[in-house]
C-alpha cells in the first residue's frame, strides 16, 4: 500500500464525509486519471453494434470513445482522436462505416482502429511514417451478459474479477434468458450535480418515500400501484443492502411467482408480468440456480465508478455537472407487451422527464452546491446511519447491512473512492476474491 | 376564391386560436383544463433526436418502439398533473415559470375529417432562482372534432436538441 494516504475523506467511525471532493477542480482532474483512467467503465451494449462495422459513440469519463464491431466481429473501444493532431474522427451518435476519415487532413482509420491511409504518405512524408504505430488508442474491452465495459489500464484485473461477486446479484436482472438482452437508447441530458451523488444515491432507499412521494401517491391513485410508505420502506426483513468490490447493491427476497420488475408494472398489465415470470422461471432456474431464480430480485444498484441504477451512466462533466445517459434493457425474447411496458415504465419514471427522477435533481444539485461554500464545508456530510451494523452474511456475498435502509454502502463507496485515489497503480487497489456459488449455467458470456 | 380555400383559411384561424388558448392554459398553470384539449385516446410522444450523418437522416428522429423521452397516454398525463397537486412534486414546487410561443402553423385537412397541424415552438422555463431552459422544437398534432370542439388525438413533439441542456423535463409541450 502507499506510504502516505493523500485522501482521507470519509471517517468510517463517524460517517463524516469531506465535502470538498464534490467541488474541487484539482480533485476532479485527479479523479479523471485515477478512477476513470483505471476502472472498468460501462460503455454500451453489444446489441447497439449488432453488425460488422457498426459504431456507437460513447464516453469513458470525459474521453470520447468509439465502440466498433470490426470486420471480423471483434469489439473495439478506441479514443475518438486522430493520432495526427487530435481531431475527433467520428461526430455522430452511431452508424455503420468501414473506416473513419479525419475531417482535418484526411488520415483514415479502419473500424479496428488501424491507420489505413495518410494523404501524401509518399510525397510529403517520404514514406517515413510508421503507420502501424499510429492506430487509434485502444482501451481493453470485455463484456458481461452483452454489456460492454472498457478500461484504459492494461494492468487492471479482468472484468470478471472487477465485477467479482457483484455478478452473482447482477445476473438477477441481466443474465436471465438464453437469448440475451436488447439495449435501447440512450436518452441524454445534463444534471448540475457532481457525478458521485447520483451514484451514491442508488443505495439510498431512505430518500424514496420522501423525494418521490408525489409520484408514489399519483401512481397509486391513477395506476393502482401499491403505495410504498416510509413504514414499508423501513421494513427490512425481506430486503438487503450490501456492498461488493466497489459495487453497491440492494436485493429483495421474493416468492417465485413475483414479477422481477419494478417500473412498468401497473394494475392493468400485472397479469402479463405474472405470466412472463411463470413462463420463464424454468429457463431462469436452469441459468441461475434455484436460490437466485426462485427467491431473489435485484433492486437499485450502482457499479463503481459511474454505472447507475440498471443500465445508465453518470458521465462526469466537471465537478459541478454530470451528463446522464439513460438506456432501457429488456430480454430479447420477451413478448411485445413486456417490452412495451418496460420501455414505457422506465421512461415515464426515470430519464429526463421521469416522474420519479425529476424530483431527485434539485436535491442532488443542492448537495453539490452546498459544498461550494467554505462556511458550509466546515460541516461534513453525515453518513452515520448503521455504522457497526454490517458484515459478512451466511447466505449473501459482500458486506451486508443488517438493515435495508442504511448508509453502509455510501461509506463503502467513498472508501472505494479513497482506495482508487490513493493508489499508485492497480497493484495498490484491493479486489475481493470471488467466493459466490454461481449455481446454474449462466456465465460472463452465455 | 373557392369554398375549399375559404374553409382552409377558417380552419387555419380556428386552429391557430386553439393553440393560442392552449399556450395560455399552460403558462397560467391551468393543467386540468389543459388536459381537456386531448381526446381520451391521445398519444403524447416525444421521440429522441439523434445526431447522425446526412446519409442516416432517416434515423434522426427515433421511431415508436425505440426509447423515447416520453410516450404517454391520457392517464399518464393525468398522473403527472395529479402529482403537482400533492404539494410534494419537488421538481415543480416551487413551480416553473414558463412561456410557450407557438408559431408557423401549417394545417392539412385529412380525408377522414381530421386535421394534421404542424407548429414550431419556443418554450422558456425559469425555475427557482437562477435556472433557465430554452426548448426549441416542432409539434405535429392530429386534431379531431369531439362534440363540436377540436381535440388533439396525437401529439408528436420533436425537440431540436441532442443532449438536452436541462436538469429535467418537468414542463409540458
Amino acid at each position: 500500500m502507499v506510504a502516505t494516504k493523500k485522501y482521507d475523506v470519509i471517517d468510517q467511525s463517524t460517517g463524516a464525509l469531506d465535502r470538498s471532493i464534490f467541488i474541487d477542480e484539482a480533485v476532479y482532474q485527479e479523479e479523471l486519471e485515477k478512477i476513470f483512467g483505471r476502472a472498468w467503465l460501462m460503455i454500451g451494449h453489444e446489441s447497439l453494434v449488432p453488425n460488422t462495422n457498426d459504431f456507437f459513440h460513447t464516453y469513458m469519463g470525459e474521453d470520447p470513445v468509439i465502440l466498433t464491431r470490426d470486420n471480423n466481429g471483434e469489439l473495439h473501444a478506441m479514443l475518438n482522436m486522430c493520432r495526427h493532431r487530435g481531431n475527433r474522427i467520428i461526430r455522430a451518435d452511431d452508424g455503420n462505416a468501414k473506416n473513419f476519415m479525419c475531417t482535418y487532413h484526411g488520415w483514415t482509420f479502419s473500424s479496428d482502429g488501424s491507420l489505413e491511409h495518410v494523404p501524401g504518405e509518399e510525397r510529403v512524408y517520404f514514406n517515413e511514417l510508421n503507420k502501424s504505430e499510429l492506430g487509434l488508442v485502444q482501451a481493453r474491452v470485455d463484456t458481461y451478459a452483452g454489456i460492454v465495459f472498457a478500461t484504459w489500464d492494461h494492468e487492471a484485473p479482468t472484468l470478471e474479477e472487477y465485477l467479482g461477486d457483484a455478478r452473482w446479484y447482477l445476473d438477477l436482472s441481466f443474465n436471465r434468458r438464453d437469448g440475451g438482452q436488447q439495449a435501447l437508447g440512450p436518452l441524454k441530458w445534463m444534471e448540475p450535480v457532481n457525478w458521485k451523488t447520483p451514484v451514491d444515491n442508488c443505495s439510498d432507499n431512505y430518500h424514496v418515500p420522501v423525494s418521490h412521494l408525489s409520484s408514489i401517491l399519483a401512481d397509486e391513485k391513477v395506476w393502482g400501484v401499491p403505495k410504498r410508505t416510509a413504514e414499508s420502506q423501513f421494513n427490512t426483513e425481506d430486503r438487503k443492502h450490501l456492498f461488493v468490490n466497489g459495487h453497491s447493491l440492494t436485493i429483495g427476497e421474493v416468492s417465485p411467482e413475483q414479477p422481477r420488475y419494478g417500473h412498468g408494472v401497473v394494475e392493468d398489465n400485472r397479469h402479463h408480468f405474472v405470466k412472463y415470470q411463470k413462463d420463464t422461471l424454468p429457463e431462469v432456474e436452469k441459468r441461475l440456480g434455484s436460490k437466485r431464480a426462485r427467491g431473489l430480485l435485484l433492486g437499485n444498484h450502482s457499479l463503481f465508478p459511474n454505472t447507475v441504477l440498471g443500465f445508465r451512466l453518470a458521465l462526469p462533466r466537471g465537478p459541478l455537472m454530470t451528463e446522464f445517459w439513460h438506456f432501457v434493457l429488456y430480454d430479447k425474447d420477451a413478448p411485445p407487451e413486456i417490452k412495451d411496458a418496460l420501455r414505457w415504465g422506465l421512461t415515464g419514471h426515470n430519464g429526463a422527464a421521469g416522474s420519479f427522477e425529476q424530483d431527485d435533481i434539485d436535491n442532488w444539485r443542492s448537495v453539490t452546491e452546498a459544498s461550494k461554500s467554505p462556511i458550509a464545508r466546515r460541516y461534513n456530510q453525515k453518513l452515520v446511519m448503521g455504522i457497526g451494523h454490517s458484515g459478512p452474511h451466511e447466505e449473501y456475498p459482500g458486506d451486508v447491512a443488517t438493515r435495508y435502509i442504511s448508509e453502509s454502502n455510501q461509506r463503502n463507496f467513498y472508501n472505494r473512492w479513497e482506495e482508487f485515489m490513493n493508489a499508485e497503480s492497480w497493484a495498490d487497489i484491493p479486489i475481493d476474491p470471488i467466493t459466490a456459488d454461481f449455481d446454474g449455467t449462466a456465465t460472463m458470456k452465455d | 376564391m373557392t369554398i375549399s380555400e375559404v374553409s382552409t383559411k377558417d380552419l387555419w384561424y380556428d386552429i391557430n386560436h386553439f393553440y393560442i388558448q392552449e399556450a395560455w392554459l399552460l403558462d397560467e398553470r391551468k393543467f386540468k383544463q389543459w388536459l381537456n384539449i386531448f381526446t381520451e385516446d391521445v398519444f403524447y410522444f416525444i421521440p429522441r433526436r439523434k445526431n447522425v450523418y446526412r446519409k442516416d437522416l432517416s434515423r434522426e428522429i427515433t421511431k415508436y418502439g425505440d426509447l423515447a423521452i416520453l410516450e404517454e397516454s391520457k392517464r399518464d398525463l393525468q398522473m403527472r398533473i395529479a402529482r403537482l397537486d400533492t404539494g410534494m412534486a419537488w421538481a415543480e414546487d416551487p413551480p416553473s415559470r414558463t412561456r410557450h410561443i407557438i408559431a408557423n402553423l401549417v394545417v392539412e385537412p385529412l380525408e377522414n375529417g381530421e386535421v394534421k397541424a404542424k407548429t414550431a415552438f419556443l418554450l422558456y422555463k425559469s425555475h427557482l432562482e437562477y435556472d433557465q431552459d430554452l426548448y426549441a422544437g416542432m409539434r405535429e398534432d392530429i386534431l379531431r372534432q369531439v362534440d363540436g370542439e377540436w381535440k388533439v388525438s396525437r401529439r408528436t413533439i420533436v425537440l431540436d436538441a441532442n443532449v438536452l441542456l436541462t436538469k429535467n423535463v418537468s414542463v409540458f409541450f
